[in-house]
């Protein structure tokens, strides 16, 4: 095999050496790349962080914390985000956010945000913990990584960071590949395997204590949020918007009304329009007399439909001879 | 026809172009829903059409050079006729093909030889109504025999044969001497007929002579020699007349069984000019005769009808001369029964209803006449009688070919009153002979044993002893399994009689005694499975007794006295077997040993068409295994809606799983100890209520409270059940999270999902709401489909195949092979069953050529058939159980098909397209996650492998392993992942209290079972198959670089791979959707050498990881 490149455009090339397992009795290697990382959105912890792309599947904490020992000694490795975890912050996907009444949604969307945020970081502490307690138990011990997704590796200073590009532009020099999941990695993470789908059915069937919990918890806050919601609501039919127009919203003294009602009336409606129309048909001459004459064009359209059906059945050669 | 265009011009005389075009189209047959028939027919006529110039070229002139020859030959002074035989073969080394029995010794006499009376060309030559595709191309010259060498009394014992094949052999002698050096020369029978060898003359291949051979035919030319026209007097030759005494000297007291078939045969010897008179005249008064003549070649010929009596003696030339017949005058009332004016399809349609409505072998049909009245002779076989020139056309047919001709014609008119079916490919394009697709069963009957016994020396019956024999299998086999007093078990039986090759002019014919005679049944699936036949009542009446004992004639010893409800005693039969199949096999076997002493032996009789079903072991008992699921799933309904304290009311628990609708592979067996228990789907609903909650994250919680509210009502309201709350493996707060499993203790288990019709709602608006972010509307969409799809589509779907069960009891069958077939070949993972479901019910819905499957086996193969047929990239399969879609809709479907192939022509999203009635949008069953399921590639894979298992089917024959159609190809794959079986099936079996990881070591220290903690704890259910949510991980892991395949959940242990060919060297970026590895990539030469970084696919990195994920499940992997 040619010697492997060193860097791969701006990321540096960590090769890691797999050892063979019985069902696959062959050692490979499997390629990590790295860079500093640079995000969009900087954060403070920018600059003693490494952006890892293709990572493992079977990646976890621990597979990377004792990869970095391996080249740069232990102690150097303080966390890993993964790609799948960060995008469930990115894309709100806590319990809590999805426990927005969809009126409230509507009528806050509609009307900007005209909620007032006080004491914003209680309220995040606030939210975590409720978020907490209003998820659902994990039904995975142990997630997979999708193949060559990225992560994010925290190192205790900037110090380190250097000292593991430099130990990783080494590498090919020397051809001494760190290992992966050396040590005595395997017997601290959850195991694969038919372990892990076990684990993974048992984890199907949580405590119905637990469940409970975590509905209820989940109904608490909604009910708060539907409440706030109402109160949104009333206020606004009191409240002029920017442009100086007050939102009519149907409903009673107390509550509006809600969407569903309002839909199902809608569609009454045009239920009632389409029987009048229907009555009305074919009351006059001149309509009867349309009816035949579209329904003539319509025969015709379809004599000529099937011609041209005809002609793309002929050009697929061997539809009209009879089988042998 | 047309309902009046009069009335259509007077409506739109101001649009002149709409008028011209309208009258192009009545011109070609109307403005009917058979528009597309009609010119797909016109196309066909094209297609078959044969130039006659380049394709028999020199036909004309070699014609006539044969004519010159034989009138050259000299004329020979009568001799008798043994002297003459000796002496002609002697001197001339060719055998004179006497048919059999050869003439008598004692005959005194002669035979002579002089010139022709007339020569003419006849048959499909001249009328040019050939097919491109037809097996055989021959031009048939008649040699007319002058009076002088015959005498009227010829009719008689054969003689005339005799003479005939004495003068055939001469010109033979005198051809063979003239042509011998280009061309070959042998003898055939004319029809298959035994009475009438011909000489048939094949000019030498044209690639020898050097010619053009583009468009040039393999023809032959042959020599009939046929008697004048009018010769032998009418009236001796009538249908009960007979003819042949010789041979039953012996017994010549006993009254002379009537000869039908050699009357006829004689009769036709002398008809060939007016037959072709009678044609030449309806070619030119209907101007589309002919075409329609082509239609119906075409359509005998898919149907394995042919002129030769091994072909069921109807053939081109029958059909040309009943509708000739239909076309004249004369019939009730002077009127034709067809106009001259019709067109060439509503010819072949008229014809097909004729057919249709007469049964040849049931009821003598006279045309020209309605006073004759031939039922009498209707025993010795089918008549279609044409009074003005006295033949009857049909001689050639046996009872069975009729029956089946009538059958294919009924079949066939179904077809042309189903608007909405395929009619032109059916009717013109399928073969419908293939005996594996039509019959239920097929036997082959060894008979040489017992033909001497059976037949001995009569040769009253002149088709010949084989023939015979098979005649008597066919009244045997129709009385035992047709009888209509008992509840007909057979609606066709066919016997299949060896084809007579041709020989060479020194031999004598090959002898078929020892070919395999072939029986097709096909089923009435009603009465097949029938186990007790109840006979005629034994009562005290002359008449009541003599029912009886002809019932115990006929049935031998099987015959016992029964006594039934109400005191009737009867005549029964029992049958030991228990599936359709077998007991028709028992029947036969003792029904033909019985009577005509076949089958004694075991191997004398061989039976083919069960193969597929003992492949699955499918058996009656099956149905009662899903029956008890069914009950037990009433039983799960009734114990929820007697719970009291629910807040709201069940409306419905609608079933959702194959189990409870008879198609799943295995029938369910409740309290198997070797997995945990595996619930079977069910949704349940409830009354309308304005107390959900407006939003779907709310809702799906709601729904879990629910759940855990029913489970503990359940629990503490019923003994014996168990419950567990288990969470989906759902990505987004509001998707479904969570079911209901109870499990009985009697063994059931079932899984409840609750149907919130808010939720529906909900989704809509967010799909419809354009101020929402585009990703969320797009997560909407998949997620309302999937809504969708389990609780407003699976319960419809169910109920409809449960229906259908019931309707066609061969389909539950069916469908288990089919989705066996998928599992055998790993597709089943990529088709949704309600896919493969929909797909069978559609053969057994849309059975043309044939009617609706009526064994698993032939389902099977049509299943197959329509597989590897379906061009799914421009067809949508509709499925309309109950006929409920019109033309309209229909159309719409197709339009939104094209629609799709037009937004997305490398068909990623869609790409099978199925509907029905109630689910319109065509992909509920062929699409996740607004992604195709299958992919493109995966469908084009189910379409090769129908392809080959047809292929296989055709080479196999009959006698085909049916096991070779389910062998998966594993060298297909890149990668081969082999699972470790029973560490697979340790994965059943899961404990709430034992946390598996820490392994087997506790209960290997347990030394006493009762000590063992494992014994008596209660086993969880499986939320879902380990193997399923292995695929599912994989699937998710490795989605991009690879396609995965798995058979079934249960027992498939190898799962294939394959890189997806889209994914090769590449530049890097992240996010690339696999494990990739660098390499070096020179580009440019010398100087200017530049080196580029690029990736490709770290293959053997991703399956080591794939063996790291497995562990101990994966005993080893293969890579190509």
């Amino acid at each position: 095999m040619p010697s492997t490149p060193s860097t791969l455009g701006d990321f540096t090339v960590l090769p890691i050496s797999i050892p063979p397992l019985p069902s696959f009795p062959k050692s490979t290697t499997h390629y990590l790349y790295l860079r500093r990382n640079t995000p969009k959105i900087p954060t403070p912890n920018d600059s003693r962080s490494l952006f890892l792309t293709n990572c493992p599947v079977d990646s976890t904490d621990l597979h990377l914390r004792s990869l970095f020992a391996s080249l740069v000694g232990p102690g150097r490795f303080e966390s890993a985000t993964f790609e799948d975890e960060r995008k469930d912050t990115a894309h709100k996907l806590s319990p809590l956010d999805a426990a927005v009444p969809v009126n409230a949604v509507h009528l806050l969307r509609a009307h900007g945000s005209t909620k007032k945020r006080k004491r914003e970081e209680e309220e995040d502490a606030d939210k975590s913990r409720e978020d907490e307690a209003a998820r659902l138990p994990s039904t995975w011990t142990r997630p997979l990584r999708r193949s060559g997704s990225t992560a994010v590796v925290l190192l205790a200073d900037e110090k380190s960071v250097e000292q593991v590009l430099k130990a990783c532009a080494k590498l090919p020099k020397t051809k001494k590949y760190p290992e992966w999941g050396a040590g005595d990695v395997a017997s601290k993470v959850p195991a694969l395997g038919s372990v892990w789908l076990k684990q993974h059915n048992r984890l199907c069937y949580p405590d119905p204590a637990t469940l409970q919990q975590a509905v209820d918890a989940f109904s608490a806050v909604f009910a708060r949020r539907e409440k706030e919601a109402a109160e949104i609501a009333k206020r606004l039919r009191n409240e002029p918007d920017e442009d100086g127009f007050v939102t009519v919203t149907r409903g009673g003294r107390n509550a509006p009304a809600s969407r569903s009602e309002a839909e199902e009336a809608r569609k009454k409606m045009i239920e009632r329009a389409e029987k009048k129309r229907q009555e009305m048909e074919g009351l006059y001459r001149f309509q009867l007399r349309e009816k035949q004459k579209e329904e003539q064009e319509e025969l015709l359209k379809r004599f000529e439909d099937d011609r041209k059906k005809l002609e793309a059945m002929r050009m697929k050669r061997g539809k009209f001879v009879p089988e042998a | 026809m047309d309902s009046g265009p009069a009335k259509r011009r007077k409506l739109d005389h101001s649009q002149d172009g709409a008028e011209k075009a309208l009258e192009s189209a009545v011109s070609t047959g109307g403005v009917s829903r058979s528009r597309a028939f009609i010119l797909e027919a016109e196309e066909l006529l094209e297609e078959v059409r044969i130039d006659y110039k380049t394709a028999f070229e020199g036909a004309d002139q070699l014609l006539h050079k044969i004519k010159g020859s034989i009138e050259a030959i000299k004329a020979q002074e009568p001799l008798p006729i043994l002297e003459a035989a000796t002496k002609f073969e002697k001197k001339s080394k060719i055998k004179i093909p006497f048919p059999d029995p050869q003439p008598p010794k004692n005959s005194n006499y002669k035979v002579a030889f002089a010139k022709p009376a007339q020569f003419n060309v006849v048959g499909s030559y001249v009328s040019k109504t050939m097919l491109k595709t037809q097996k055989d191309h021959s031009v048939d010259m008649i040699v007319v025999l002058p009076q002088e060498i015959l005498q009227e009394k010829d009719y008689l014992d054969l003689r005339y044969f005799y003479k005939r094949a004495y003068y055939l052999a001469v010109v033979a002698n005198a051809l063979q001497k003239e042509f011998g050096s280009d061309g070959q020369l042998s003898y055939e029978y004319l029809n298959g007929n035994p009475l009438c060898p011909v000489l048939a003359i094949q000019p030498k291949a044209p690639e020898a002579t050097g010619k053009e051979s583009k468009g040039c035919l393999q023809y032959r030319i042959r020599v009939i020699p046929c008697a004048p026209e009018g010769f032998f007097p009418k009236r001796k030759l009538h249908l009960g007349a007979s003819l042949v005494r010789r041979g039953r000297d012996s017994e010549s007291e006993t009254p002379a069984h009537p000869t039908a078939f050699y009357n006829s045969t004689v009769s036709a010897e002398g008809s060939f000019m007016s037959y072709l008179k009678l044609l030449r005249q309806t070619e030119k008064k209907c101007a589309a005769f002919k075409k329609a003549c082509i239609l119906g070649r075409t359509w005998l010929q898919q149907r394995g009808f042919g002129g030769d009596i091994s072909k069921g003696g109807f053939g081109h030339f029958e059909w040309s001369v009943l509708l000739a017949l239909l076309l004249q005058g004369g019939q009730k009332m002077g009127h034709a029964a067809l106009s001259t004016s019709l067109s060439a399809t509503q010819l072949f349609k008229a014809q097909i209803q004729f057919l249709s409505v007469m049964n040849f072998s049931e009821k003598a049909c006279v045309l020209g006449t309605e006073s004759a009245d031939l039922e009498e002779y209707i025993e010795s076989g089918p008549i279609l009688y044409d009074f003005a020139r006295g033949l009857n056309v049909a001689f050639k047919m046996g009872h069975w070919s009729a029956a089946l001709l009538h059958q294919h014609a009924k079949w066939t008119r179904n077809l042309m009153s189903d608007s909405s079916a395929d009619q032109f490919t059916s009717t013109f394009i399928l073969r419908a002979d293939l005996p594996s697709h039509t019959f239920d069963l097929f036997a082959h009957l060894n008979y040489s044993d017992v033909l001497d016994e059976v037949i001995g020396n009569d040769y009253s019956e002149s088709r010949g002893r084989v023939w015979q024999l098979g005649s008597k299998v066919y009244r045997v086999l129709n009385r035992a399994l047709g009888d209509k007093e008992l509840g007909e078990r057979a609606r066709v039986i066919h016997i299949q009689t060896p084809e007579q090759p041709g020989w060479a002019l020194s031999e004598k014919p090959k002898d078929q005694s020892r070919a395999a005679l072939e029986v097709g049944v096909l089923f009435d699936p009603a009465n097949m499975s029938r186990v007790v036949d109840k006979g005629p009542s034994a009562g005290a009446t002359a008449e009541e007794k003599e029912e009886c004992d002809r019932f115990r004639r006929f049935w031998g010893d099987k015959a016992e006295l029964r006594r039934f409800e109400r005191d009737t005693i009867r005549e029964t039969l029992v049958w030991k077997s228990t599936t359709p199949f077998e007991i028709c096999e028992e029947i036969m076997r003792y029904i033909l040993a019985l009577h005509l002493r076949i089958g004694h032996l075991e191997d004398d009789i061989s039976f083919y068409g069960n193969g597929l079903v003992d492949l699955l072991s499918i058996k009656p008992a099956d149905t009662t295994l899903y029956n008890v699921a069914r009950k037990e799933f009433s039983t799960f309904e009734r114990d929820i809606r007697n719970l009291d304290d629910l807040p709201l009311r069940v409306r419905q628990i609608a079933p959702v799983c194959p189990e409870l609708r008879h198609a799943s592979v295995k029938p369910p067996v409740f309290g198997s100890l070797k997995s945990g228990p595996q619930p079977m789907d069910c949704i349940i609903s409830f009354e309308a209520s304005g107390k959900w909650p407006e939003s779907i994250a709310a809702i799906q919680r709601t729904k879990i409270a629910f759940l855990l509210m029913i489970g503990n009502l359940l629990e503490n309201s019923k003994q014996g059940v168990k419950t567990h709350v288990g969470l989906e493996d759902a990505h987004f707060e509001t998707e479904n999270l969570a079911f209901l499993d109870v499990i009985y203790e009697s063994g059931p288990a079932f899984r409840l999902r609750i149907h919130s019709d808010l939720e529906e709602s909900l989704l809509e608006r967010q799909v419809k709401d354009k101020t929402l972010e585009q990703y969320l509307r797009q997560r909407a969409t998949t997620q309302l489909a999937a809504f969708r799809r389990l609780y407003t589509n699976l319960p419809l779907h169910s109920q409809m195949i449960n229906t259908s069960i019931t309707r066609f009891p061969a389909l539950g069958p069916t469908i288990r092979l089919v989705k066996h077939w998928f599992n055998s070949h790993k597709l089943s993972w990529h088709f949704s069953e309600e896919f493969v479901e929909l797909v069978v019910l559609h053969v057994f819905l849309c059975p043309y050529p044939w009617d609706a499957p009526s064994s698993p086996s032939t389902g099977f193969m049509r299943v197959l058939l329509f597989l590897s047929r379906w061009d799914w990239r421009s067809e949508a399969l509709i499925v309309d159980s109950n006929g409920e879609l019109t033309g309209s809709d229909r159309m719409a479907i197709a339009t939104r098909l094209e629609a799709w192939r037009k937004i997305d022509p490398n068909m990623n999203h869609t790409v099978l397209f199925v509907a029905t009635a109630q689910e319109t949008s065509g992909t509920a069953w062929t699409a996740v996650g607004g992604e195709a399921r299958p992919g493109k590639v995966v469908a084009m894979r189910m379409t090769g492998l129908a392809k080959a298992a047809g292929r296989v089917m055709r080479e196999g024959g009959l006698g085909l392993d049916p096991r070779r159609l389910f062998v998966p190809g594993l060298r297909e794959y890149d990668v081969l992942i082999h699972l470790n079986s029973k560490v697979v099936k340790s994965c059943l079996k899961t404990y709430g209290h034992i946390d598996p990881s820490e392994g087997s070591a506790g209960r290997e220290g347990a030394r006493f079972k009762n000590l063992d903690v494992v014994t008596g704890e209660e086993m969880l259910p499986l939320a879902r198959h380990p193997g399923d949510v292995l695929m599912e991980q994989l699937e998710r892991v490795y989605g991009g670089p690879l396609v995965f395949f798995r058979g079934g959940a249960e027992e498939d242990c190898v799962i294939g791979a394959i890189w997806n060919p889209g994914v090769g060297r590449r530049t890097f970026r992240t996010g690339m959707g696999g494990s990739y590895k660098p390499v070096k990539q020179r580009k440019g030469e010398g100087e200017e050498e530049e080196e580029k970084v690029e990736v490709e696919l770290n293959k053997e990195g991703m399956v080591a990881e794939m063996a790291r994920l497995g562990g101990d499940l994966v005993e080893k992997i293969e890579m190509k």
